[in-house]
């Protein structure tokens, strides 16, 4: 049984009587430990997506299972990062991951609590910033303390919701491979199933296991392809290789293949 | 020793070496007698607060801010000693209704129990009204808030209900409840509690769906979502309309208290301008004043202190 199962799922949203198809007929799995990405352009419906796993929003038709089980609601058994606001801004960064994880690990003790909180942002390295206001830290920053508490919160699932698609190119590498090191571990803890959302194909390859690619709205499964570079993963050793070329290449031209799809097949001029 | 003279050599300084020196020119007998060694001590005491704050705030726009204040209460002193003292513009027959400066702070000092019993009556009361009000409107803004379909329609009667002034109230108040104190403790609550509710709605609807999304991902349960995350994030709307409804209790007691009250502010000075001892009506008056400005500064440092989080 896969650790996540998405099958024949059918998204809808209504406004004013009118209702549009979000996602079409989406089928995929996710094993237990894996890295699966989960790519396409804007509104594609890929966050939509998420916030199904999330259980913030319930499918129209087909289902959506987390060890078999339908998933009816929020639950603690998931961490999440979003784009903005996965910190709640009244709280400062330390408050923030303690109050994650008085939500998924009962039975702690306040000062239990606070020093998983610390022992996180250590890993984060921001140990220095853990009674700053989230509006006083950098995006990069405060995306990092969203990691630690989803971390903190030693969840099965993560769910990242294009959580570096605000920060400078320079930062959102050094992210990435933060994430990394933090998912992939010191290699005696399972590693947690991921599902990270994004619009850019060099994340994605230098991130995941498996690549899904949604085409545009509705969203349905447009290809599933497998990455597969070794773990750890080194950026410099991956980049520039034949196998990576050709990788982006094809991950590029279906990009680019569907867009002129959808608009009729004329000329692109992007 | 530059900054120490460009701090000197100020308008507001000036103005104060001009408030003094005004003293010295002959006056005209007016009919209430001025006694301007009051005025000169308050003058002094205003420029040590002057001096204090020009060395030590540090940043320069609150520094000239502060004293810019001062300097605007000295040109007012400064008109006001030339209009009555000095020059007795007003006649004896209207001198009583302009009474000179150096008059009103003798009788601030000398009647000072007096006004600070009716200070400490006043402030009781709108304590407790002021306070009833908003602590029964948060919780309910919250619920209806929440609850959208109840909430549109609530939100549509408070709007309506909080436009209406609460003035309306008082001859029913006054009729229904069994004393006065009670009939404007009601005034107050029904003065603070609709804009706090009003904006606590508001701010409930407006709170970032992202926000939300954040805490729903959390599992929180309803209690918690509703009051570790609605709440604070709806705190900055919340706040405009409790000031909101600071500001208009502060008139209403005021008002409600000379209409019938037996202590009071409002009461004190509407006495004394009943008998027409208006010396001592306007220190009631300059007295109010300064009551409102230091409670909305607490309120404000407390708003500040609570919203600390914000940018």
């Amino acid at each position: 049984m896969s650790k996540i199962e998405v099958k024949n799922l059918f998204v809808e949203y209504s406004d004013n009587n009118k209702s549009f198809l979000a996602l079409k007929d989406i089928s995929f799995r996710v094993e237990e430990g894996e890295f699966v990405s989960v790519i396409g352009s804007s509104g594609c419906g890929k966050s939509t997506l998420l916030s199904i796993l999330l259980g913030l929003k319930l499918p129209a038709s087909g289902s959506a299972t987390i060890d078999g089980r339908s998933i009816t609601g929020a639950g603690t058994d998931r961490g999440v990062v979003f784009q903005h606001y996965s910190l709640f801004p009244w709280m400062t960064v330390r408050s923030n991951v303690a109050f994650g994880v008085k939500q998924s690990r009962k039975g702690l003790s306040h000062r239990q609590r606070l020093e998983i909180a610390d022992r996180f942002l250590e890993k984060v390295n921001l140990p220095d910033f853990a009674h700053k206001y989230p509006f006083q830290l950098s995006g990069g920053m405060q995306q990092s303390a969203a990691i630690a508490r989803a971390l903190a919160m030693d969840t099965d699932i993560l769910l990242m919701d294009e959580p570096f698609g605000a920060i400078d190119a320079k930062n959102r590498t050094i992210m990435q491979e933060l994430l990394l090191s933090l998912w992939e571990g010191d290699g005696k803890t399972a590693k947690k199933t991921v599902v990270f959302v994004t619009h850019d194909i060099d994340e994605a390859i230098f991130l995941s296991d498996k690549i899904v690619m949604l085409s545009n709205s509705p969203g349905h499964v447009f290809r599933e392809i497998t990455v597969p570079f070794v773990r750890p993963r080194n950026r410099f050793a991956i980049f520039g290789t034949d196998a990576y070329s050709k990788l982006r290449n094809e991950l590029m031209s279906l990009f680019y293949l569907d867009v002129a799809e959808k608009i009729g097949g004329d000329e692109v001029v992007i | 020793m530059k900054h120490i003279i460009d701090r000197l050599f100020t308008v507001p300084n000036g103005l104060f070496v001009v408030l003094l020196l005004i003293q010295l020119l002959p006056g005209k007998a007016t009919r209430i007698v001025d006694h301007p060694e009051y005025t000169v001590g308050l003058t002094l005491i205003f420029e040590v607060i002057l001096l204090t704050a020009s060395f030590s705030i540090k940043e320069k726009q609150s520094r000239q801010v502060f004293t810019d204040i001062i300097g605007f209460i000295y040109a007012f002193l400064i008109l006001w000693v030339l209009v009555t003292a000095k020059f007795n513009l007003f006649g004896n027959a209207k001198g009583a209704i302009f009474p000179p400066p150096g008059a009103v702070f003798m009788r601030f000092v000398d009647d000072i129990n007096t006004i600070l019993d009716n200070v400490r009556y006043s402030l009781v009361l709108i304590f407790q009204g002021y306070m009833l009000g908003v602590v029964a409107a948060i919780p309910l803004g919250l619920f209806l808030g929440w609850h959208a379909r109840v909430g549109a329609a609530a939100g549509y009667i408070a709007k309506f209900l909080s436009s209406i002034s609460p003035i309306i109230y008082i001859p029913y108040a006054i009729v229904l409840l069994p004393t006065f104190r009670s009939a404007s403790v009601f005034v107050i609550v029904v003065a603070s509690f609709w804009p706090a509710l009003a904006s606590t709605m508001s701010g409930v609807l407006n709170v970032e769906k992202r926000i939300i999304d954040s805490g729903k991902a959390l599992g929180l349960n309803r209690l918690t979502m509703l009051f570790r995350v609605i709440l604070p994030a709806s705190l900055p709307q919340i706040f405009i309309g409790c000031n909101q409804g600071l500001s208009v209790s502060f008139i209403l007691l005021i008002s409600a208290e000379m209409i019938g009250a037996r202590s009071g502010m409002g009461y004190y000075v509407n006495t004394y301008a009943d008998f027409g001892n208006y010396t001592s009506a306007l220190a009631g008056v300059f007295v109010i004043g300064i009551v409102v400005t230091v409670i909305t500064f607490l309120f404000n440092l407390l708003q500040r202190f609570l919203l600390k989080w914000k940018q």
